[in-house]
Formats: structure tokens, C-alpha cells, sequence
């Protein structure tokens, strides 16, 4: 988009660029009202003592308060006490100083940031599939040319209108798009096929599709044989998934899942892409993981117009999860318990090796006992909105509560940022410079368009300002350019390398695609065409079976209980609310039921009605919809307070990538009216 | 260590007798719980195979899958997992006090926990005859139960093609009687009861099957005992309770099964139609004893179908290595689904109402085959039968298993009446519809912006923002534009711009350029967009003025993209790929030891024939191409550009024995004319010597084939990439000169009036052959000799551009500082 500004008035404008092809969504319009809003904060706010209200500060007393609150716990209880949340919005160059920060400054195992709610799952499968991760391995622009997609959970058509073009075209130019979801969203109405799934089936699914191929005779020998390795133990296991027993497990008629094994099957050029929907669960990694060894025996990868891919939903969620502020994580995708990758960044940061952290614990974990004897004492966040992003939310905002000190960067007051000790008001993303990955591996560039206002500071003035008050020993610039060319460094020679990206290459080439470890290597658009990143070059096959939620509908639970977005909100709402026509298009939380289902409980449209877990109670608005699954309900999760999503989900988490089961769980609904049920 | 430590240590003995479905898949769940390391097993299996999914014989039998494609445990499977298999031995007995197993091939297994999986056989009814007088099987008379029986049965219904019965009427019967079609043979279905399937339907869904059935040809009688089966040596027919008799070749026993229990029986445990189990699976007679499958009782249910049986082994496997000691298995919900081509079935729970409590909601329509019953019972699904369509199987089948309550309205249950699939009109929307979902508008909005003034689908677009998130809404909102307008609809002229940036159509432009003598890219922005450069619409741009200035064009590098500025086709590695000029696929033994020559100087990495009949020298670093260029000594093939690309040719009349006319030295000739020349995408050519097309001349931008007569066929609008098309006939003409003008004419008219991009298939689509025709052959529009004036001034213009390159001082594009990766 181009930023104009003009008499004090931000104007925004599509602009051509070849991801997005010049569309924007009523939230990239809209977006500027944001920059100067009236409930903008604008200087940093201090609770003296808990109990206390926030009140106005200068920035050298909110810095200096964080420094002394920090090193009071360091004193008291030791180094991994003080943990740092991050976001998967933030730039490229401020995800690399967070992670920096925690390890060099505060030299705590304890970082994380909201991408592990977000794309953990798939993250997790593509490093066990491919070796690699990186969100699309190939151009956005290449889903038009494949002739079979399979698009797993995703609402494209909602979520990120603009890439929905492609799908269209794809289809135009008579290709197939097949969409698994349980609802009957704006993006399945569209396929040419619609899988109305059953929550938490998504094993089933894609054993059962693999099934079919393999008896339809679809897979691809050869393409097994010399490009991929474990498929013997996948054969086995899908053998025991055939098309009834699918049927009945998924929901899914036995004829579109023949139709859709056939679609897949018969194409010249097919991809699977996944999103939140199958990775949001308990079996996120294992889910991601069968429709990945589908696409592997159809022989559909390290191919053009081939492959699986996830497609990401922050804005930076992509080059959030590269950079070090994840737990296990060091920048350039390297691995923190590895000697090696270690002593690479210790070089770059100039510090022992020995100094920096092991491996920490993953953010709900992290989360889950803050404030308790054996959790962290103290935690800053950026960029983040717990308090209603996270599961369980009530009992993730208790926490929060018991922290002794806790510190928020954002620009609005956000319901996290209310409970803070400091809260320091940050730059937006008009208001300076950085760089972002987006889901294709794409590294692009946001320029400041307007200044911030007076008393605004960006994150990395504020990581660079408390790393000098806590006297760190390594450098803390903050400026982005200068922050880019040391990530330039620290990234080389990992997987995700940007060694050979400069600001200037990003604007002449709109963009570089990672890795690119030289500044005359033209990046990597396409991945994995010669070999995979595996040590020996070829995919893996992982067998997975089908385990099914962790909660399923029983008598006192009988219905399923799944979240998600809505078009005009995005995340927490944080932002998305504070826009007068965002906000009018949904006013509030609502609860998506099939009409018949509806009247059974004698609920009609507009009535408020109580969703009930038994983790918490939401009450909300009636809507009703025959896109959704009679035994299925659906929130929206943008919305605060009462209206939290997460006060219903289920924390249970993933084994491998620690997923939060978001999207699942056993819930009921009652009419508000009734007598009220404590749970 | 204490020497208590030690012993735990010891694993203890697990044998299992019987490797059917129940028997491994107790296996296999009690591996996932860590079984391998508690107990050594042991399998007897009476079949000599390792475990296949008996369920998917009847896709054996009718040849939908291949023997091999039902196996689900491999004998390498037993061999990875340390489990003794005893294939193709029958275990006889259970030896209780000394406990041990007794094999029938002499093996003794001792064991502390046993676990009973024999399955079941196929029931014989008492029927006289069915064996020779001296006991031997009658030849003709089978079972279908095992993989060898299938093998049997299709080899014998292949050999006699004659008449089959089926002596049974269930699910495996008329699965049976379909398979057995496969082979030629006439099929009849023999069944005691009254209706066809009387275990899962009641009698009016009996009867609508029994239509169905014998509209595939099948023949169907009911209510028939079978008595006897008739003929000395080999089956004849057989004989009715009331004495009739139906002529027959082959029979087929699918009569229900029987429990293998005897072994149970023999080792004193409790029996009644088979072994009597517990909750936990085990003998009610004695705790080492787990019985799975259709040789167990549980609660008076023997369970035919592999979901109970699944769910059985699970409970047992928690149990037996102590995953969860409480395990309890409480019965299973039975649903079938009948898997025959053109049949679609599926039933579940109850089949008839058993008290006034039970609700009946029931549909019939019996003429097209369909038939749909549920019996409600508390507001949840006790039972359904459904017949013909089955499109809310699955959904009822979820709701039965889970006892799910069941929405009030029957309706939904029975139809699908979800969101409808009608399309709305525009004028039926209603005002508040939303039409653009990414910004929020609705018809009203567009409506009112419409009344406001704005008289065209982008001025609304731009004003509304509809349509400008995905564009998916844009032909929608254009019709509502239109309706609003009542047909008075102003056209939008930015839909024709040439490029998005410069305001005008592409004639227009090249008028005005000519016009105002814009040379160069930057001219144009600068006179005709206020200045304004526009990145997107640069190479568009510099495309058209080398068509309109050839000569005098005013290249500026930064207009153009990586390829075309350091002509030569970069490669995903960063390096470059240099392939010379060949023309018509001709080239001389000079030519060839030249360009080994450079190769082997350079030590290019890889030298490849690529598919437009020339040489491609791959993975060359950018700093050493005009070395290479001037070594070659041979002019750039243009493989990089939005230009000519190349002239395929076959040999032609030359020396091949099918060949009409030349089509080599055509070839050369066109490349001769038409290398290097500007276009709005690449035009890739061939000519054929024959319409037997070898050179797939009829699948190029422009192709060329020799007919009878020493006529040449011109085809335009071909392509055969990502997108297929079969060019279109632009008209036969009789010599190779004729060859060169149309092609050259059409070639002009597509560089003129082609969108930047726009491939030849598109083009020629978008306008349409019989309008390019008009032009090129009868020129209505008076063009063609300025066509012909134009692209000769473009051939005059042309400049090796690896000469120009390798002669001039070295420019910095070809600067490499830094070596590419490996």
C-alpha cells in the first residue's frame, strides 16, 4: 500500500506489488485512522505500586523503573526469572533484538511470542518433512498454476481477501480448488469442492485421501523412490483408513472424499496448503504431517506449481519465527542447543558462547505458572495481547495479576497493557522503517511513511535504552537499517539465510526470497527442485494415526466448539476495534449456530445465549448460518473481556510444536435467560 | 540391583491364536503401548499369509483392488516387530493347567496370558450334496470367506461363464452376486427371509432394494430354503424346500458366519454362539484368557464388523499391559454400508420401532429407489436405514455414534436444505446484501454511488471500494452497475490502457510516440503521466518503443528486466544460460567444435539440447559471458527475451520419406528474418515438412505445415506450455516467400496491438482469426503495407546484441564481485 500524508491527514492507496497485485482489504483502508487515533498513547504510563492507578511518566522513570524492577528479580531469583513475550508482527529487526536482548541483556532462557499459537504446528512438520520451514516454498503467485489445491482450515476469502485472487484464477483457468473447513465460509463457497469436516478428524482425512490414492492408483512410485524415504510404514497405516471408515470418523460423505482423491490424484501440478484449522490442536504437527506425506505419494513436491505450504496469518509471521524470539531458537533459523550454531552468533554478538541461554519454555508453559514460586516473576511483552489471545485466557490474565512486575510495549491501552506496571508507547507501523517476511520466504520492506508522534518511541529505541541502563555488553542500535545488517550476519549460513539482502536489493526487486546467502544470488523463490533440506536430501514420511481431540461431545458437552476471525477484526482486536467502520461491521462477539440447532435450544437469531466449557462461560449473540455443521459452533475470537473466545478453548497442547487445541473442544449452549450454571 | 529387579525384567508370554483382523490389530495396538517390551508373542495364523483386510475381499472379487493392495500387516512386519508368526498353522488347543498352546504341526508355546482371535467361518446351512459321494468338495460349490476362496470363485466363474446362485441375501451375498457379474457369469441371489438384507432393512426398504438389484440384472428369490444341490460331479442347479429347482453352474454360500469358539469349547471355557467374555475381553472362565473379535460374546452381541472389533482390541490392549487398568468395553453401535456399484446404502441401529417412545420420521420414493427411516428415540438416533441417497450417511452415522441430540427439525435430518444453490438475480438481491465482503458493501452502497453520479463499474469500484480487496466480486458489482444504470453504462477507458501508468490504448500510444518523438521510457512518463514513473508499466513501455523505433529506440537498462539487460536467461542459481544461435536446428561440424571448444574453456557445468533445437551452455557466472560471446563468434539465439525465440524444423523433404515440402530451409529463412525481433511476449515457431507434424508446428505462436500440392499451411495462436491451445488456420499459401509476408504481417499486428505480455494464444483469442484475417490476408483495414513497412524497419534494425556487447568497453552489468554459490 503507499501512505500519503497530507494538511495532518494519513490517506491510504493500493499499490501494485506482486503479492497482493494491488488489492486491499477494508482493514489495509482503513488502517490509517489507527495513526491518529485519540486513544493513541502517548507517553509511557507508571503503576507506582500494585492496587495503584497508571499515571503519566517520562521515559527516563519508565526506563529506569524496568531496569531496577529487573534487576531487583535477577537479585532475588536468579537470571531466568525475567521472560520477554514477542509478536509475530513485529519486524524482522525488532524479533532479532528481542531475542538478543533476552539472551545478551537480560541472559534469560525465557522468550517466546505469540507465533507459537499461531504457526507452530506447521513449523514443526516442514522442519521434519523438508528440514526446512518456511511458510510457502514457493511464489504466492504460483497457486495459480497449480490444478489441484487443497486447502485445509483456512478462510482465505476473509482472512486475506487479496490472495484470495489467486484461488479465482487458479480456477478460471480450470484447475480445482478443494477446502477442507467446517464451515461453509465465503472461501469453501467458492471451491469447487467443499469437505464439511468434523473438528479434529484432520488425521483421518488425509490417511483416508491417501488410501484412495493409493488404491486409484495415483501415487507416484518413482518420485518415492528417489526423492523421499519412509513410506513403507505409511502404506501399513493408511490401509487401515478406508473410505467408510473415513466417512464416519470425518463427517465426510464417502463420495466427495472419492472426488477428491481423484481431483488430487489426476492432476498435472497439485499443492496442500494448511492454515490455523488443522494446526491449532493438540495433533497440530501430526495433522500437518499426513496431508504432507499425501502430497509426497502423489509425487506433488520440490516440483513447480507443487508442494505443500502453510499459509500464514501475522503480518510478519514468517520472519518472527527466524530471528531468535523463539524459545529454542537463535537467529537464521539456527537451533540454540546446537554448539555450533552458538558459537556462530556468540561471534556475532561478541559475547562467550557459554553466556548465552539454553532452550526456554514455550509460551503458554511459560505462561501458565507466571508469578508462581516456579515461574517467572517478571515478563515484558511486546506486541501482544494476552490477556486475549492466549487459551484459557481468565486463567492466563490470573497470572499476568500475580507477576511482581510486568511491562507492555503497544500503542493502544490494550486489555494487557491495563494490567501493567509500565507501559510504553511504541511506534506504528507507518511510523518506521523494517523489514518483514511474508508467508512466501519473501523479505520485504515497510518504509516510514509519517514520524511517529511526540512522546512515541519505536521497540528498538526502547530495547536499545534498557539495554544500556541494565549494561549490556554487546551493541543495541536502534536503528533498523544498521539492526538489518547485523541480522545480515547473524543469519548466515543458517537455514534462513538473508546474508545477501540489502535494504536497496528489497526495493529495486520488490522483495528477495530467502535464502540468499550472497548479495549477487538472486534469492530463492522456489525451494527444494534439485533436493530437500534434509541431511540426505530427501522428504520424510511420518506415520501418523488419528487420535481425535482431546475433549469430545458427551452428554454434558455435546456440541463442538470451534474459533476463528472474522473479515473486519484482526488478532486481539487491539487494533481492529478502535476503527469506527471495523467495529461497526461486528459490533460484538456472536456465537455462528445451524438454524435447526438453534431451534432445538429455542434460540433465534439476535437472542443472547451462554457458551459454556469447562474452562469458562461466554455470553453472546445468536447468529445463524447454514454454513455451519449441526454439531459445531463457532466464535469469533477478537473480543474482550466477557466476550473472550479464549476463556472457552482448551490450553491442551501439541507434544511436539506446544500448540494450544484452539480450534476444538466440547462445549454446550443455553439460553442466556435461564438460570445461570456456575462452572 | 536386587534379584526382584532382575526377574520384572523377564517378559512374559503372549500368544495369539488366529491372524485375522482382530488378532493383529490387538497386536498392533498393544506394540503402541509399549507391549514389545513386556511380553514375547506369539501368532498362530491358519491362512499362509501375513494379515489383510478381509473387509475389501468383495473389491477383490469385483476388481476394483488387487490382492496385494489389502494386506495391512506384511510377514516382514511380524520379523520388524520380534513377533513369531506361525504361518499356515492351525492351533489346536489350550492347554489350561500346564499353560501352553498346542499347534497342529506339533509346536508347543508356552504362555501366561493367551489371546483368542479365530474369528469366525462361513455358516453352511445342512444342505444335501454339497459334498462328492466320497466326501471331496463338490467342484462348483464355494465359500467366500478367505482370499484363496475369492482366488477360487474367479477362476472357476471364469471358466464356466454359465449361471451362478448366491445361496444368502445380506450385505456379503449381494456384494458376491456384483463381483461374480464381473466374470460373465448370470447371477441369482437365493435368500430365506422375505426381504433381501433383513438383518439391517425392514421390509419396504427389502422390497425397494430387491427393484434395484434386479434392475442390474440380477435375479432375486425370496423366501427359498435351499434343500439340495444338484449334479453327480460338479453342480448342476440346486433344489427348493418346495421343490423347485434352479439351473446352475456354480454356488456361492454367503448364509452368515459361525464363531471358530471350538477351541474355547475344548479348553472348558464358556460358550454359547462363541466364547463369553467380560468387560476387559477376557474368558468370564479364566483371566489369562482374552478373547477378541467374532469368536467373543460380549453381552449377548457377537460382532460381525471390523469397527467393533477395532474398538474390542483397544480395550483389551489398555488392559492386558496395564495402560489402563480400568478399561472397560461396553458394546458397540452397529452400521453397515453396503459397498455395490450402483447401489448406495447405509443402515444403522434399530430397524423397526420397539416402543411408543420411538418417533419414526420416513421418507419413500420408491420409483426412484430412494428410501429413508429414522427411528428417534429421546431426541437422539436409535436407528436409520437409508436407501438410494445417502448424501446425510455421514452426518447421521456421526450423530448415532455419538448419541449427538438431534436438532428438532426432522427436515434437516433427512435433506440436505442448507444454504441454496440457486444463483440470485441481480434485481432479486436484496438492498442489503453484501456484495464485496472484503470491504463491507453492499448492493444498497452501490446502488446509491450509481444514483450519485459514478456511471462505470471502476468509478464505483474506485469510489466504494468494491472489488478491491480479492476482485472476486468485480463481475457482480459490474452487473449491478449495469442494472443501476438501466443499460445507460458509460465504458471505463482504463480497462484498454496499454500499461496501467500511461493513459492510453496501445494504437493511441504508438500514435502519440510517433507523433511527439518519445524515444525513450522515461519521455513518455515525462509527457504523458505528469512524470510520474510507474515501475509495473516500465518493460511494457520499452517493449512498444523498440517496436515503434527499432533503430532509434533510447534504451535506458533500467527499464528492462535482468535478461533482457545482460541478455541471457538467468538461471535459479544466479548464473546465466548462454545459448547460440541455430538456425533451423542446422548447424555445421565448425559450429559444433566451437562451441565444445568455449565449453571446455569456461568449464561450463552442463551442456544440454534444449527443446527449440539449439545448445545451451548452463551455469555461466555473468562476468565471463561476453567472453564467452566473443569466443562463440556466433550470434545470440535470443532464448532470454520477450521476442522471437526460435524456428523449430523437422527435416522435410530433404531426406525424409514422408516430406511435401522444405520446411529446413523455411526454417532458416524465418530465422534469418525474424531473429531478435521485439514482441509483446516470447513467439516461439516451427515449420513442419508434413501434417504429420513432427516439429508440433500447429502448437506455436506461428507454425508452419507443408501440404500436398507444395502448399504451406500458416497456423497462429498456437501453444503447448502451461496452457494448450491448437493454433488457429490463418490461411494456406503456395511458397516460402508467402510463408515469410503473413507471418510477418501477423507478427506486426500482434506487436502493435497485444497487451505487454499478452501471449499469441490470448491474443489471437481475444481478437478473434476471423478479424486477424480480414486484416493480414484482406487487408480491410488498408494496413498492411504499413504492417509490412514496420516490422521490415524493425529486421533492418537488428544488432547482435552479443556483438555490441563483447566489442563495446565492458559495461558494468556484467560486473561480478562476489562468486555464486555453489
Amino acid at each position: 500500500m503507499t501512505v500519503s500524508s497530507r494538511n495532518g491527514r494519513t490517506t491510504i492507496a493500493g499499490r501494485y506489488f506482486p503479492v497482493n497485485r494491488g488489492g486491499l482489504c477494508q482493514k489495509g483502508w482503513s488502517a490509517a485512522e489507527l495513526l491518529d487515533h485519540p486513544e493513541r498513547l502517548r507517553t509511557p504510563l507508571i503503576r507506582d505500586n500494585k492496587g495503584s492507578e497508571l499515571r503519566p511518566a517520562s521515559w527516563d522513570d519508565a526506563l529506569n523503573r524496568i531496569a531496577d524492577e529487573i534487576r531487583s528479580i535477577h537479585a532475588q531469583h536468579g537470571r531466568n526469572t525475567v521472560g520477554v513475550f514477542g509478536g509475530g508482527s513485529l519486524t524482522n529487526e525488532k524479533a532479532y533484538m528481542l531475542g538478543k536482548f533476552a539472551r545478551v541483556a537480560l541472559r534469560t532462557s525465557q522468550i517466546d511470542y505469540n507465533g507459537r499459537f499461531c504457526m507452530s504446528s506447521a513449523a514443526a512438520a516442514s522442519i521434519k518433512a523438508f528440514g526446512l520451514d518456511r511458510g510457502l516454498p514457493f511464489p504466492i503467485a504460483d497457486i495459480e498454476h497449480a490444478r489441484t489445491i487443497l486447502l485445509v482450515g483456512s478462510n482465505v476469502a476473509e482472512t486475506m481477501p487479496p490472495v484470495m485472487q489467486y484461488f479465482q484464477a487458479q480456477q478460471l483457468s480450470g484447475g480445482s480448488l478443494i477446502v477442507v473447513d467446517p464451515r461453509k465460509t465465503p472461501t469453501a463457497a467458492a471451491a469447487t469442492l467443499h469437505l464439511q469436516i468434523t473438528p479434529g478428524s484432520d488425521v483421518a482425512l488425509a490417511n483416508g485421501l491417501l488410501n484412495l490414492a493409493i488404491r486409484g492408483g495415483y501415487i507416484d512410485e518413482q518420485f518415492i523412490q528417489s526423492r523421499t524415504s519412509g513410506f513403507e510404514p505409511i502404506r501399513r497405516t493408511v490401509s487401515a483408513y478406508w473410505p467408510d471408515r473415513v466417512e464416519r470418523i470425518t463427517g465426510i460423505p464417502e463420495k466427495q472424499l472419492v472426488d477428491a482423491a481423484r481431483l488430487l490424484g489426476e492432476a498435472q501440478t497439485a499443492m496442500v496448503l494448511t492454515a490455523r484449522g488443522p494446526e491449532q490442536q493438540s495433533k497440530g504437527v501430526d495433522n500437518v504431517l499426513g496431508f504432507i506425506n499425501l502430497i509426497l505419494a502423489l509425487g506433488k513436491a520440490g516440483k513447480p506449481y507443487c508442494g505443500y505450504g502453510c499459509v500464514t496469518g501475522q503480518g510478519n509471521g514468517q520472519g518472527g519465527r527466524e530471528h531468535g524470539q523463539k524459545a529454542d531458537q537463535l537467529p537464521g533459523y539456527r537451533k540454540i542447543d546446537n554448539p555450533e550454531h552458538r558459537a556462530h552468533i556468540a561471534a556475532v554478538w561478541g559475547v562467550p558462547e557459554e553466556s548465552i541461554p539454553g532452550p526456554g519454555r514455550s509460551a503458554y508453559e511459560m505462561l501458565e505458572d507466571a508469578g508462581s514460586e516456579d515461574g517467572i516473576r517478571g515478563l515484558l511483552i511486546f506486541g501482544s495481547n494476552l490477556s486475549v489471545s492466549a487459551p484459557r485466557a481468565a486463567h492466563i490474565e490470573r497470572r499476568l495479576r500475580a507477576l511482581r512486575f510486568l511491562c507492555v510495549s503497544d500503542f493502544f491501552l490494550s486489555e494487557t497493557a491495563a494490567l501493567a506496571d509500565v507501559v510504553l508507547p511504541s511506534a506504528q507501523w507507518a511510523e518506521e522503517e523494517g523489514t518483514m517476511t511474508n508467508v512466501e520466504g519473501r523479505v520485504i520492506l515497510r518504509n516510514a511513511a509519517v514520524p511517529p508522534p511526540d512522546g512515541v518511541r519505536s521497540d528498538l529505541q526502547i530495547i536499545s535504552g534498557l539495554a544500556e541502563r541494565l549494561g549490556a555488553v554487546s551493541r543495541f542500535p536502534a536503528e533498523p537499517q544498521e539492526v538489518f545488517t547485523e541480522l545480515r550476519h547473524a543469519s548466515r549460513g543458517g537455514a534462513a539465510d538473508y546474508y545477501g539482502i540489502t535494504y536497496e536489493r528489497i526495493e529495486q526487486e520488490n522483495g528477495v526470497f530467502w535464502p540468499c546467502p550472497a548479495e549477487d544470488h538472486p534469492g530463492t523463490p522456489r525451494l527444494f527442485l534439485d533436493q530437500f533440506a534434509t541431511p540426505d536430501g530427501r522428504a520424510r514420511f511420518h506415520a501418523v494415526e488419528y487420535r481425535g481431540p482431546c475433549e469430545q461431545p458427551d452428554d454434558e458437552f455435546p456440541l463442538y466448539l470451534t474459533t476463528g476471525r472474522v473479515m473486519q477484526q484482526y488478532q486481539s482486536g487491539t487494533q481492529t476495534r478502535r476503527v469506527r467502520q471495523l467495529r461497526d461491521a461486528v459490533p460484538e462477539v456472536f456465537v455462528e449456530i445451524h438454524p435447526s440447532m438453534a431451534s432445538s435450544h429455542e434460540l433465534s437469531s439476535g437472542d443472547r445465549a451462554r457458551v459454556i466449557t469447562r474452562r469458562g462461560v461466554v455470553t453472546l449473540k445468536v447468529r445463524l448460518s447454514l454454513a455451519i455443521r449441526m454439531d459445531t459452533l463457532f466464535v469469533p475470537f477478537h473480543f474482550p473481556e466477557g466476550g473472550r473466545a479464549n476463556l472457552l478453548t482448551n490450553p491442551a497442547l501439541d507434544p511436539v510444536s506446544r500448540m494450544p487445541e484452539f480450534k476444538v473442544c466440547a462445549a454446550r449452549i443455553e439460553k442466556a435467560a435461564e438460570c445461570l450454571t456456575e462452572v | 540391583m536386587s534379584h526382584g529387579g532382575v526377574s520384572e525384567l523377564r517378559k512374559k508370554n503372549l500368544v495369539v491364536i488366529g491372524n485375522g483382523m482382530a488378532g493383529a490389530r490387538a497386536v498392533e495396538e498393544i506394540l503402541t503401548r509399549g507391549g514389545g517390551d513386556m511380553f514375547e508373542i506369539t501368532v498362530y495364523g491358519d491362512e499362509p499369509y501375513g494379515n489383510y483386510n478381509r473387509i475389501l475381499l468383495s473389491n477383490v472379487l469385483n476388481g476394483s483392488q488387487h490382492e496385494h493392495e489389502i494386506f495391512l500387516n506384511p510377514i516382514e512386519w511380524y520379523r520388524d516387530n520380534n513377533i513369531t508368526l506361525h504361518v499356515g498353522v492351525y492351533a489346536e488347543s489350550i492347554l489350561r493347567k500346564a499353560k501352553c498352546v498346542l499347534g497342529q504341526d506339533g509346536s508347543i508355546e508356552p504362555y501366561d496370558k493367551v489371546i483368542i482371535a479365530t474369528g469366525s467361518r462361513s455358516h453352511v446351512p445342512a444342505i444335501e450334496g454339497i459334498t462328492l459321494p466320497d466326501g471331496r468338495d463338490k467342484p462348483g460349490v464355494f465359500v467366500f470367506r478367505t482370499l484363496d476362496d475369492c482366488r477360487e470363485i474367479a477362476e472357476y466363474a471364469q471358466s464356466c461363464r454359465g449361471r451362478a446362485a448366491i445361496i444368502g441375501g445380506g450385505l456379503l451375498g449381494l456384494e458376491a452376486a456384483r463381483g461374480l457379474q464381473n466374470y460373465g457369469v448370470q447371477v441369482d441371489v437365493v435368500h430365506r427371509s422375505q426381504h433381501l438384507m433383513n438383518q439391517q432393512l425392514d421390509a419396504q426398504a427389502g422390497a425397494i432394494l430387491k427393484a434395484t438389484i434386479e434392475q442390474m440384472n440380477i435375479g432375486v428369490l425370496l423366501s427359498r430354503d435351499t434343500r439340495m444341490v444338484l449334479g453327480e460331479d460338479r453342480v448342476t442347479g440346486i433344489r427348493f424346500a418346495d421343490g423347485g429347482v434352479l439351473q446352475c453352474d456354480m454356488v456361492v454360500m454367503a448364509a452368515g458366519i459361525k464363531p471358530n469358539a471350538e477351541i474355547g469349547a475344548r479348553c472348558g471355557l464358556k460358550v454359547q454362539r462363541a466364547i463369553l467374555v467380560d468387560n476387559q475381553m477376557r474368558s468370564v472362565d479364566d483371566p489369562d484368557i482374552y478373547v477378541v473379535g467374532e469368536c467373543a460374546q460380549h453381552r449377548g452381541h457377537v460382532y460381525g464388523l471390523v469397527a467393533p472389533l477395532w474398538e474390542q482390541a483397544k480395550v483389551l490392549a489398555d488392559h492386558i499391559t496395564g495402560a489402563v487398568p480400568n478399561a472397560a468395553y461396553h458394546g458397540s453401535k452397529v452400521a453397515t454400508k453396503l459397498k455395490v456399484m450402483g447401489v448406495e446404502m447405509a443402515a444403522m441401529g434399530l430397524i423397526e420401532a420397539e416402543d411408543e417412545r420411538d418417533e419414526i420420521v420416513q421418507f419413500t420414493e420408491p420409483k426412484k429407489g430412494t428410501y429413508k427411516k429414522l427411528i428417534v428415540r429421546d431426541g437422539r438416533l436409535a436407528g436409520a436405514i437409508l436407501l438410494g441417497d445417502i448424501s446425510k450417511a455421514a452426518y447421521l452415522l456421526q450423530a448415532f455414534d455419538r448419541n449427538t441430540p438431534l436438532p428438532e427439525d426432522r427436515l434437516t435430518l433427512l435433506f440436505d436444505i442448507g444454504a441454496s444453490s440457486k444463483k440470485l438475480s441481480v434485481e432479486e438481491m436484496p438492498p442489503e446484501m453484501q456484495i464485496c465482503n472484503c470491504n463491507g458493501v453492499s448492493k444498497r452502497d452501490l446502488l446509491t454511488c450509481t444514483k450519485n453520479g459514478k456511471r462505470n463499474a471502476k468509478a464505483v469500484m474506485e469510489s466504494t471500494r468494491a472489488g478491491m480487496g480479492c476482485g472476486s466480486c468485480k463481475s457482480l458489482v459490474a452487473e449491478i452497475v449495469e442494472f443501476a444504470c438501466g443499460g445507460e453504462i458509460e465504458e471505463d477507458p482504463s480497462i484498454h490502457y496499454y500499461v496501467p501508468g500511461v493513459p492510453f490504448t496501445k494504437p493511441e500510444l504508438i500514435r502519440i510516440c510517433r507523433e511527439l518523438n518519445l524515444k525513450s521510457v522515461s519521455s513518455v512518463f515525462r509527457v504523458l503521466a505528469d512524470g510520474k514513473e510507474d515501475a509495473a508499466s516500465k518493460p511494457g513501455l520499452a517493449s512498444l518503443l523498440n517496436t515503434i523505433w527499432a533503430e532509434e529506440y533510447i534504451h535506458e537498462p533500467d527499464a528492462r528486466f535482468i535478461n533482457e539487460r545482460v541478455h541471457a536467461n538467468i538461471q535459479k542459481d544466479g548464473t546465466f544460460s548462454v545459448v547460440p544461435q541455430i538456425a533451423g536446428g542446422v548447424t555445421t561440424p565448425a559450429e559444433l567444435r566451437r562451441i565444445a571448444d568455449v565449453a571446455e574453456k569456461y568449464d561450463v557445468p552442463m551442456v544440454k539440447l534444449t527443446g527449440g533445437q539449439r545448445i545451451d551452455l548452463l551455469g555461466i557466472r555473468k562476468d565471463q559471458l561476453p567472453d564467452i560471446w566473443r569466443d562463440l563468434g556466433i550470434p545470440s539465439g535470443h532464448a532470454y527475451a520477450k521476442s522471437y525465440r526460435t524456428c523449430k524444423s523437422c527435416v522435410g523433404s530433404e531426406f525424409c520419406r514422408f516430406g511435401v515440402g522444405d520446411s529446413t530451409s523455411l526454417a532458416i529463412k524465418i530465422e534469418n528474418k525474424f531473429k531478435g525481433i521485439d514482441t509483446p511476449h516470447k513467439v516461439k515457431m516451427a515449420t513442419a515438412g508434413c501434417p504429420r507434424n513432427c516439429s508440433e508446428a500447429m502448437v506455436k505462436d506461428i507454425g508452419a505445415v507443408a501440404v500436398e500440392g507444395g502448399k504451406w499451411e500458416i497456423y497462429v495462436g498456437g501453444a503447448a506450455g502451461a496452457h494448450v491451445r491448437k493454433g488457429d488456420l490463418l490461411c494456406v499459401v503456395d511458397s516460402h516467400e508467402d510463408v515469410l509476408k503473413y507471418a510477418a504481417r501477423f507478427m506486426q499486428y500482434y506487436r502493435e496491438n497485444a497487451k505487454y505480455l499478452e501471449r499469441s494464444y490470448g491474443f489471437v483469442e481475444r481478437v478473434g482469426i476471423d478479424k486477424i484475417r480480414a486484416i493480414i490476408l484482406d487487408d480491410e483495414e488498408g494496413a498492411g503495407a504499413a504492417l509490412d513497412a514496420a516490422i521490415e524497419a524493425s529486421i533492418a534494425a537488428y544488432r547482435d546484441p552479443w556483438e555490441e556487447a563483447y566489442t563495446a568497453a565492458r559495461p558494468a552489468e556484467f560486473a561480478s564481485t562476489l562468486s555464486t554459490i555453489q
